[in-house]
């Protein structure tokens, strides 16, 4: 048994984390965390505009692990609701007034170049122009590569009351490790 | 033409489209992680209903608590659909309809209002349980 466990919770703790997990992530799973959170923010009396924030950023956090990690492992038995199971983490907190969501996930170097550009540039951008930038992409076409509309960042952007942080480590030769922590 | 009867899940929304009443009913929370997979029929039920409709007025009851981004898409999608087939002349109506302690949806409801030339599109205040 790992005699740290309790450590690492007291960790969390510190750091006003309520919510952690760390594995391979579906969409029921999605809809299940997303519930116990709103349960668990209603309790302490949170306005329910900031709960549907939560809320919002947890699920757009979550799918872009399910559409994106690389870290996954090719499901045999096919389905159209997803051929792989995609692993990273999220972790909920609450701090000096506000809301956090951290998450991570593998992430091939390749692709790095291009998501880094993407984020410097919304954290550039204030909120008229979050918005505009919102409007502009929800009528484009996605890009290539895209599994959803394209949206996810600037919808967590657009959510968050300071600008957003993100970080990548390097793993391997092929892969690293993405970090995003919006604050709500 | 058949009623497009589809039921809520936790993740997508109660869609109820009635081609003889002409009133179309959409409502509750999307956030599917495939949004292809529930709107593709949609789309393709309204392709087919407004190929056969006259000039009655049609109704869309919309009252959406909560998307996700790629359903954010999903949603400007069908808006611009019922644009362009108001532009050819249908009589269509959307009622955004929000809570009044959601502000989010009326936010979103006011975003979709400024995108729309020419589709009749009211935000509708529900009055609080």
């Amino acid at each position: 048994m790992r005699k740290d466990l309790h450590e690492m919770k007291e960790d969390f703790n510190n750091q006003g984390i309520f919510f952690s997990f760390s594995g391979p992530i579906s969409q029921e799973l999605t809809v299940e965390i997303g519930e116990i959170l709103k349960k668990k923010m209603s309790l302490i009396e949170t306005g329910s505009s900031t709960i549907l924030k939560v809320f919002s950023v947890v699920v757009e956090q979550a799918q872009n692990i399910i559409h994106y990690s690389d870290e996954k492992i090719p499901l045999e038995e096919m389905n159209s609701e997803s051929d792989e199971l995609r692993f990273g983490i999220i972790l909920v907190g609450f701090k000096n007034d506000h809301y956090f969501v951290e998450c991570g996930n593998e992430i091939e170097n390749h692709k790095i170049e291009n998501l880094q550009k993407k984020l410097m540039n919304l954290q550039n951008m204030n909120k008229d122009e979050l918005k505009k930038h919102y409007k502009e992409q929800r009528r484009k076409d996605p890009d290539e590569g895209s599994k959803g509309a394209g949206l996810g960042f600037i919808e967590m952007a657009r959510k968050s009351s300071e600008p957003f942080e993100f970080g990548f480590k390097k793993i391997s030769e092929d892969v690293s490790f993405f970090s995003l922590k919006i604050v709500i | 033409m058949d009623i497009l009867k589809i039921e809520a899940t936790k993740h997508t929304p109660e869609i109820c489209f009635d081609p003889e009443k002409n009133i179309h009913t959409f409502q509750g929370q999307s956030y599917p992680e495939n949004t292809a997979e529930i709107y593709n029929p949609v789309f393709s039920w309204l392709k087919e209903y407004f190929a056969q409709l006259g000039n009655q007025e049609v109704i869309f009851n919309i009252e959406i608590i909560y998307f996700n981004s790629s359903s954010s898409k999903v949603l400007m999608d069908f808006f611009d659909m019922l644009e362009e087939e108001s532009v050819k002349g249908k009589n269509i109506i959307v009622n955004w309809i929000y809570d009044e302690e959601n502000e989010s949806a009326l936010e979103y409801g006011e975003e979709f209002q400024e995108d729309l030339e020419s589709l009749k599109f009211n935000l509708i205040e529900k009055e609080s349980d």
